[in-house]
């Protein structure tokens, strides 16, 4: 299980469910109420259960389009810089426009093989 | 899908994780309690954070999530009985917190600010005072002023100003030879007063210069009476007796102005027994004199002509006195650096290029896994699952998308 706990992405901490966990941990660090180590295994438990929960708990299908601004390929992780994006949901009933999205993608794969 | 599902989604999610750690918050002998607040600050900060609308927020506010962040958690909402302890258990952290951040912040500030002001004080008077010396004449060259206090003025005819320039000329042709290419800064200088000096007079702000303007007309009536008359004598006498060195220079006209001359009477009315050196030192003195009372003038400035002035004269590509520019100038960026640690982690090279990605995206973000990335020619196209999307700050998540777009 140490491996499997480790082959979760970190990358769902950047966004706002992981920042609010992360600052709540914090608080509760800086008021030493907990430790840094115990802080960094609910991190590890929420890297997995998001994970988990996205791909169980979502059925949600989206489609973008949009114009390319910049692109990155580094260490099997997907960067995109998007401008003018229309996203469409819920089978095209919801439309939501920006002017640039940025996208942070890691492999499928490799997360499922290990 | 979309944000309507993002609440239960998280409140999912966070429930799993509070789950899952409990056994560890066991392990380590942390009480269950933190576990709770753990999971209420968790939810508080994402509710903050005004992304989408939680289960655990107040259903009743249009504007679900975040504003009770800033009332203080009065007695609403009786619908939320149990949550509404705990929140103001949260609002007083978060107040205490607020406060305990704070206090240091402002009683740091008194402090630190000195600081900052000592320092800088001290940059600037180690760095500015040479600067503005040097800038003085240079300021005063600037034809536009003069021109403007010449208008109105009757045509300035002022046959004095010839063997002044004279004079100044002879004065830096010594200063040359004497001091060589060191002298370039003061010849400018000399340059520079003898285009400034017949405006100078007539610069209306100074008494003395008033005193001096006035003196002038008349000194400009009367040299012109007395030099037509002279230009008839000299024709017929030839040179005049009391100039037998300097005919050639046409200083006889400065010699005839010589006993009225009361502005840079100085000079003139010993100007022909001097010495070249005496000269200079009267020149150096003058100008230094007037460089003290530009600098009264220059301080009153409202600080946007003076930094024009300033960012002007640094323009100019005078000797010397560039030289001197060019190292404050880099100085005083240094020292805004200096303000900060100087650190690596400083170094703006490295770190701009993130932060500005970071800041392109801020905000608009999509964090998710990738099945594939195609790309033909300019055209992509991806497939993306398990996917976080914030834009236009709300919140959604998605099991499958697909992306295309061209570069």
């Amino acid at each position: 299980m140490a491996t499997s706990s480790t082959s979760f992405y970190d990358l769902y901490r950047h966004g706002s469910l992981g920042m609010s966990l992360t600052d709540a941990l914090d608080d509760l660090i800086g008021a030493e109420r907990i430790d840094p180590q115990l802080a960094m295994k609910v991190l590890t438990q929420f890297d997995r259960i998001v994970a988990e929960s996205l791909s169980d708990k979502v059925k949600a299908r989206l489609t973008f389009k949009g114009s390319l601004d910049t692109y990155r390929f580094c260490d099997e992780v997907w960067t995109f810089l998007i401008k003018n994006v229309t996203f469409k949901m819920d089978n095209g009933q919801t439309t939501v426009v920006a002017d640039k999205v940025k996208i942070v993608s890691c492999s499928a794969k490799r997360s499922d093989e290990k | 899908m979309s944000n309507a599902n993002v609440g239960n989604v998280y409140d999912h999610i966070i429930q799993e994780v509070i789950n899952a750690v409990r056994v560890d918050f066991e392990e380590n002998g942390v009480d269950d309690g933190v576990l709770e607040e753990l999971k209420k600050g968790w939810q508080h900060k994402l509710s903050q954070m005004n992304v989408a609308s939680f289960p655990w927020d107040p259903k009743p506010e249009p504007p679900p999530p975040a504003p009770p962040a800033h009332t203080p958690a009065p007695a609403t909402l009786p619908s939320q009985h149990q949550q509404q302890p705990q929140q103001q258990q949260q609002h007083q952290q978060a107040a205490s917190y607020t406060q305990a951040t704070l206090s240091p912040q402002t009683s740091a500030q008194p402090l630190s600010l000195p600081g900052n002001l000592h320092s800088n004080g001290n940059g600037i008077a180690i760095k500015s005072e040479p600067g503005l010396q040097k800038l003085e004449p240079v300021i005063k060259q600037e034809p536009g002023v003069g021109m403007q206090g010449q208008a109105g003025i009757p045509p300035p005819y002022n046959p004095g100003n010839g063997a002044r320039q004279i004079a100044a000329q002879r004065a830096a042709q010594a200063l040359e030879s004497n001091y060589g290419p060191r002298a370039a800064a003061s010849i400018s200088a000399i340059q520079n007063n003898i285009q400034q000096a017949p405006r100078q007079g007539q610069q209306p702000l100074q008494q003395q210069q008033q005193q001096q303007q006035q003196q002038q007309h008349m000194q400009q009536q009367y040299r012109q009476g007395v030099i037509n008359g002279m230009q008839q004598r000299m024709q017929q006498h030839g040179v005049p007796q009391g100039v037998p060195q300097n005919p050639p220079n046409g200083l006889p006209a400065a010699q005839v102005d010589g006993p009225s001359d009361a502005y840079d009477g100085v000079l003139m009315k010993r100007g022909v027994e001097m010495g070249r050196v005496e000269i200079d030192n009267l020149i150096h003195a003058q100008i230094a004199s007037r460089a003290k009372q530009m600098e009264g003038g220059g301080l009153m400035l409202p600080l946007k002509e003076a930094t024009k002035t300033r960012s002007i004269a640094k323009a100019k590509p005078v000797d010397g006195a560039t030289q001197f520019d060019g190292p404050d100038d880099s100085m005083k960026d240094e020292d805004l650096d200096d303000d900060a640690i100087n650190s690596d982690l400083d170094d703006s090279d490295d770190n701009n290029d993130d932060d500005e990605e970071d800041d392109e995206g801020s905000g608009q973000m999509m964090l998710c896994m990738y099945d594939k990335v195609q790309r033909v020619k300019n055209k992509w196209k991806c497939t993306l699952k398990d996917g976080v999307l914030t834009v236009n700050g709300r919140e959604y998540v998605f099991h499958k998308a697909t992306g295309e777009y061209e570069w």
